[in-house]
């Protein structure tokens, strides 16, 4: 059978359907499943391998990015999240996403309702759709297996991206190993800090990071965004390449098949 | 019952971008240095919980404490030399409101009955009073829809009891009486509709109501029912059908085989593929956002979206465009007319409307311009256009029948846009506040997406039999039509309101946003409102369609409205207006041919009008759906702009729509006719441009004109003539347009200013594979460089170049549109076949400017060859729609597709970044294209920073 994979929606969310076309693409059966259908019990996260918390902007964005869905999945769906992850399934967050897992706590530490990280205003103060290079870091991250080492492209579309923790706990990730993804100047191929290269100003370069396990991942850029050649700006002046987002959702989706 | 407030400000050491943009426009755009620094704090309010409920939300929801501290009802700015909160005023919603009372609910807080947030910021430094009331006045606080809070509310719950319904006696009226009725209520009515009302009542034999009143005002209103484009014209004593009766009669001429609806619906339909259709509208909000431009722009991109959510039986938005024309940024602030905003912040806070309405609302903006004039300084022309996809068996909507359910799903109703009215709210900070009901809201994107989920559902399910947007007149606008054909009863009382205390007729009447009108089959209400359950979506049944062929509308017992549909909406007298020409005079200037040619190349570059607008595209989310195949941006850099998006709205398909635009209000001004056929041309040659067959292309009009006295309802007719010909000379057909005829700005003392005629023509069509269309950059060094079309170099009237070097000419330049159909063929033949590389429209700023951008996308430069006999400037900076040019490695392939059109080879492209330009054998200039660039990014970088 094949994996399922659940698409987490709600009021603001907008990046599902690509979401979904992704993992379709990538071989998982997808679900979009509303927040609501959770908490009424007509649907279970327990009958998923995957779980997708798309982009977009949940309830506004109001008070934080990600804020209130956060809220609301660490009140109603505590366990069921708890037991997906320590059942070894797999979790995406991509962009607000991201900002969800963060303020769930599910990312770095996987600690449902303490926050450790967080993903601030940009910068540049505003909103900021672009594409970037990214570096991707060796880890034990499934979503990257193979993809380790090499510099992928893709876009990003976001006004609070900017990754900012205390020093401590942003020593306690590096050290870990669970940075999965920076920003990084297209010529040396190198981390960097710099405007609009690195975009929103996040410290240590860091696009994307992953939980201990490798199990949960979130990342600022969008990999939905690339699984098509058509979809890079550029696609008119290079040939041939496989679109640098479909290696993520097929690593997660033969995870499952192998694995859960 | 107790306010409790929660001040939460982010920790010293960060960086707080909002306070830093803050204080760049305050040094940068009023130009004031005494402020050394600015801290924002957010500021949240509640009432009906404890403050130690109100700490818990603190410490739960509003703070992070990574990287921010919060208090409980103490002052977090404690050491600011001026500390000034902004919050919306009351009755505008607060659109963040009711996520925190979700919010709190889900975190378990019970009681809490309302909520609010704000702003405050501490201003350091020694500021005069007279500084303040610019900084308060210029950036932070509009007031039309917010204050400075000076005195903590004492409670932030509006009350108030429903207003009551009135009757006019109407019957006893003269005329001039008549006359007064109708400014005094700005109904908008002339002496012959206030008698043929008049009339009415008086052989019903009582007298109307406010509401009924109201209605006819609002259905008979230029803005419902285009008075002036349905009006029998009498152009220099020549009897003309009406404009709209012309455009709609070009169109079924045409005959398009594509065409599934045409100025029928909320949007024209057009065949797609594998069974769907495409749709497109474009809309101008231009008085809402000339006083509020944030709101404005953002109902504006709101209720463009309603259009294509309210097409057929409902559509997905899958893009949205935005053509604005502002006076220049650096206007001198004392050449601003009364009453009206800088285009500076007009221009930052419509983008920022944009931005974040399309934003949230998951819909790419992907296609746009930006035009500057001065005699824009009085009013901005805002133009936002929305496309959508739906199945081809839904394009058009189902007839209400005797029975069916009118349901209101979505917003809340409000006093938003009720023009002139005004409301207390005494209860509010114990003193009496008059509130200006806004004109304009501040847009829920939020609200519309998950209304927008919910509908579609809704559609697949089959359970919409008709649905329409509550835009302009809102409910009496929306069931008033679909009813026409067999009446509809609505009961008021049943609309949940956004605070109690509307008169019926307000509430009938309310332009809040964010909300749809359904007509719904009985048995099928209860799975629409089981869906709109379940997506958090407000659905309410408030009427039902009848046979009686009248609208009635009762408030309860109550009957506030009963009207004859046919009165309503055939008893509007037939106008007839008369135009006449105007000669206009401009004398020739030529200028001598350039001294400095590379001067005249940057300043081209950097004219307001050719500059890249890069910084306003990167704030819209132009990635969104996964749908992009060709972006507003791209090249090695993604710096250079192509000519029209192309978008692959169907996941795993290659088929494509391709959406672009042509405007140029300055040749309007000049010659309305020419004008038009070069906005026209320019639309479709920009489709043409990136590969689209022209055969498979639609068009939108979108006329912002003056106020149509002769003179202007003259240059009108003009301009629709022009479409018309345009249609018929290309059997391209009009499916949807718009006017707009308020341009005219008056000020106090009398003195009128005409904002410049836009005629905005959009295109939209299907590309059949969206990997065979083209991009503008060059690919590579050594290839060919193809001009093809038909110029009209002489006429170089209203250009960039005769505006940077001071010529001046009536002789804009023509083009030859029987020619150019034959061109747009050659080149779609010779883009599909693979061997252009490369292909860009020349338009605005003439051959060298879209040359330029062409080398900044590829990196590379260009010799290129003027031919003898042409005067060099001309050749290169005349502004002829419909030219192109195409870079291929094998010109040989290429010429064979060209027969019968004009071209010529023009030159090759170069590894050396530099743009030098021989004519016959003559040296003439070269110019770095790092030089260009520069010029050309920094405007609008300064604008916007970044």
């Amino acid at each position: 059978m094949k994996p399922q994979v659940c698409i987490l929606r709600t009021d603001g969310t907008n990046c599902d359907q690509e979401t979904f076309y992704a993992f379709a693409k990538a071989g998982g059966s997808c679900r979009l499943v509303h927040i609501n259908q959770l908490r009424s019990g007509a649907e279970n996260l327990a009958h998923y391998q995957i779980l997708a918390i798309p982009g977009g902007f949940s309830y506004g964005d109001d008070i934080h990015s990600g804020k209130v869905l956060s809220v609301e999945l660490a009140a109603f769906l505590k366990e069921q999240l708890l037991d997906f992850v320590e059942s070894g399934k797999l979790i995406i967050g991509i962009c607000n996403g991201f900002q969800v897992l963060v303020r769930t706590g599910l990312l770095p530490r996987g600690e449902v309702g303490k926050i450790s990280v967080t993903l601030m205003q940009n910068d540049s103060g505003h909103f900021e759709c672009r594409w970037v290079n990214l570096l991707v870091e060796d880890t034990n991250c499934v979503f990257t297996r193979g993809m380790q080492g090499s510099m992928v492209q893709y876009q990003v579309a976001h006004g609070e991206g900017k990754f900012y923790t205390a020093e401590s706990v942003l020593q306690e990730i590096e050290n870990a190993g669970q940075v999965v993804f920076r920003y990084c100047d297209a010529a040396s191929n190198r981390p960097t800090l710099k405007y609009p290269a690195n975009p929103n100003g996040s410290l240590n370069a860091i696009a994307g990071i992953c939980d201990q396990t490798g199990r949960v991942l979130g990342l600022m850029p969008h990999p939905e965004r690339f699984v098509e050649s058509f979809h890079h700006p550029n696609w008119r002046r290079f040939n041939g390449a496989e679109p640098h987002g479909i290696p993520l959702f097929r690593n997660a989706v033969r995870y499952a098949e192998e694995n859960l | 019952m107790a306010v409790h407030e929660v001040r939460v400000i982010s920790l010293p050491e960060l960086k707080d971008p909002r306070s830093e943009s803050l204080l760049y426009e305050i040094r940068h755009s009023l130009n004031i240095h005494s402020v050394n620094k600015i801290v924002t704090a957010k500021v949240y309010r509640f009432e009906g919980i404890s403050a130690r409920e109100a700490e818990f939300l603190a410490q739960n929801l509003l703070a992070e404490e990574i990287f921010q501290r919060y208090t409980v009802n103490e002052p977090i700015i404690n050491d600011a030399d001026i500390l000034v909160e902004v919050a919306y005023k009351p009755g505008v919603m607060n659109p963040e409101a009711g996520s925190i009372l979700k919010a709190a609910a889900d975190l378990g807080i019970q009681n809490l009955l309302a909520a609010d947030s704000s702003y405050e910021y501490g201003f350091f430094g020694s500021v005069s009073d007279e500084e303040m009331r610019l900084i308060l006045s210029r950036l932070l606080v509009n007031e039309t829809v917010e204050r400075v809070v000076r005195e903590k509310p004492a409670t932030l719950i509006i009350q108030g009891s429903p207003g009551k319904t009135k009757v006019i006696p109407i019957s006893s009226m003269d005329n001039d009486a008549l006359m007064e009725l109708s400014r005094h209520n700005h109904l908008f009515l002339n002496l012959e509709e206030m008698r043929t009302i008049q009339k009415y009542f008086a052989g019903l034999g009582r007298e109307p109501t406010d509401c009924e009143i109201e209605t006819l005002a609002q259905t008979w209103s230029e803005h419902c029912v285009h008075k002036t484009f349905k009006s029998t014209l009498v152009v220099d004593g020549r009897r003309k059908k009406s404009m709209l009766q012309r455009l709609q009669e070009a169109t079924s001429a045409a005959g398009h085989p594509l065409v599934l609806s045409a100025f029928v619906d909320n949007s024209g339909v057009m065949a797609f593929y594998e069974g769907l259709a495409l749709c497109g509208k474009v809309e101008t909000h231009n008085s809402p956002s000339a006083i509020e431009p944030y709101g404005g722009a953002m109902t504006g991109s709101g209720g463009v979206f309603r259009d294509i959510m309210g097409t057929g039986k409902g559509a997905k938005v899958i893009a949205s465009t935005d053509m604005f024309c502002f006076a220049p940024p650096d206007l001198p602030a004392e050449e601003v007319p009364e009453g009206c905003l800088h285009p500076n912040y007009l221009l930052r806070r419509v983008v920022a409307g944009v931005r974040d309405y399309g934003n949230r609302m998951g819909i790419p903006t992907n296609n746009g311009s930006v035009h500057f004039h001065r005699d824009f300084r009085a009013k901005p022309t805002i133009i936002v256009g929305a496309y959508g996809i739906m199945p081809a068996e839904d394009a058009r909507k189902g007839q209400p029948e005797n029975g069916d359910i009118a349901v209101v799903v979505g917003g809340r109703t409000g006093r938003d846009g009720i023009h002139g009215a005004t409301f207390s709210s005494g209860e509010m900070t114990n003193r009496t506040i008059d509130v200006n009901a806004s004109a304009v809201q501040i847009g829920h994107a939020v609200e519309e997406k998950r209304m927008s989920d919910a509908l579609l559902r809704a559609r697949d399910n089959k359970l919409i039999k008709a649905i329409t947007d509550c835009g302009a007149g809102g409910f009496a606008s929306a069931f008033g039509e679909m009813g026409q054909h067999t009446g509809v009863r609505i009961n008021l009382e049943k609309v949940p309101l956004k605070y109690p205390g509307l008169a019926p007729w307000e509430i009938w009447l309310s332009e809040s946003q964010e909300r749809m009108a359904l007509a719904v089959a009985p048995q099928n209400l209860p799975h629409l409102m089981a869906i709109c359950r379940e997506h958090n979506v407000e659905a309410t049944a408030i009427g039902e369609f009848t046979d009686t062929g009248k609208l009635e509308v009762y408030y309860g017992d109550e009957r506030v409205c009963e009207l004859d549909m046919e009165f309503l909406h055939h008893g509007l007298p037939q106008r007839i207006m008369t135009a006449r020409r105007e000669s206009r005079r401009v004398e020739v200037k030529e200028p001598g041919p350039p001294r400095d040619w590379v001067k005249v190349c940057t300043q081209i570059m950097s004219h307001l009008n050719i500059c890249s607008k890069e910084p306003i595209v990167r704030m819209y989310d132009h990635g969104v759906q996964a749908s992009c195949a060709l972006p507003p941006f791209a090249g090695v850099s993604c710096s250079a702009p192509n000519d029209a998006v192309v978008l692959a709205p169907v996941p795993g398909k290659k088929y494509g729509a391709v959406i672009a635009h042509g405007l140029n209000p300055v040749l309007n001004t000049m010659d309305p006719y020419a004008g038009g056929i070069w906005a026209a041309a320019e639309a479709v040659s920009n489709a043409v441009a990136v590969g689209a067959d022209p055969a498979e292309l639609v068009l939108i009009d979108n006329f912002i004109w003056p106020y149509p006295d002769e003179e202007s309802l003259y240059d009108l007719d003009r301009a629709v003539d022009a479409c018309v010909d345009f249609v018929k000379v290309t059997g391209m057909p009009f499916i949807s347009g718009k006017d707009s005829l308020s341009s005219t700005y008056r000020s106090s003392d009398g003195k009128v200013i005409k904002i410049p005629p836009v005629l905005c023509i959009s295109c939209f069509g299907r590309v059949k594979d969206v990997t065979a269309t083209v991009s503008s950059d060059f690919k590579r060094a050594g290839s060919s460089i193809l001009l093809v079309g038909k110029r009209d170099i002489n006429q170089m009237g209203c250009s960039i170049y005769f505006d940077i070097v001071g010529g001046r000419s009536p002789f804009i330049p023509l083009v030859d549109t029987a020619a150019l159909v034959k061109v747009w063929r050659a080149v779609h033949r010779a883009c599909r076949n693979g061997t252009v590389t490369a292909c860009h429209d020349i338009s605005e700023g003439g051959l060298l400017a879209a040359l330029a951008e062409m080398c900044f996308g590829g990196s590379v430069g260009a010799e290129i060859t003027v031919p003898e006999q042409a005067r060099a400037d001309y050749f290169l900076f005349n502004e002829t729609a419909g030219c192109f040019l195409l870079e291929t490695e094998d010109p040989a392939a290429v010429a064979e597709q060209l027969e019968n059109v004009p071209w010529l080879l023009l030159g090759r492209t170069a590894a050396e970044k530099l743009i030098s330009v021989k004519q016959g054998q003559d040296f003439l200039f070269a110019v770095p294209t790092d030089t260009l660039f520069e010029s050309w990014r920094r405007p609008m970088q300064e604008v916007f920073g970044g």
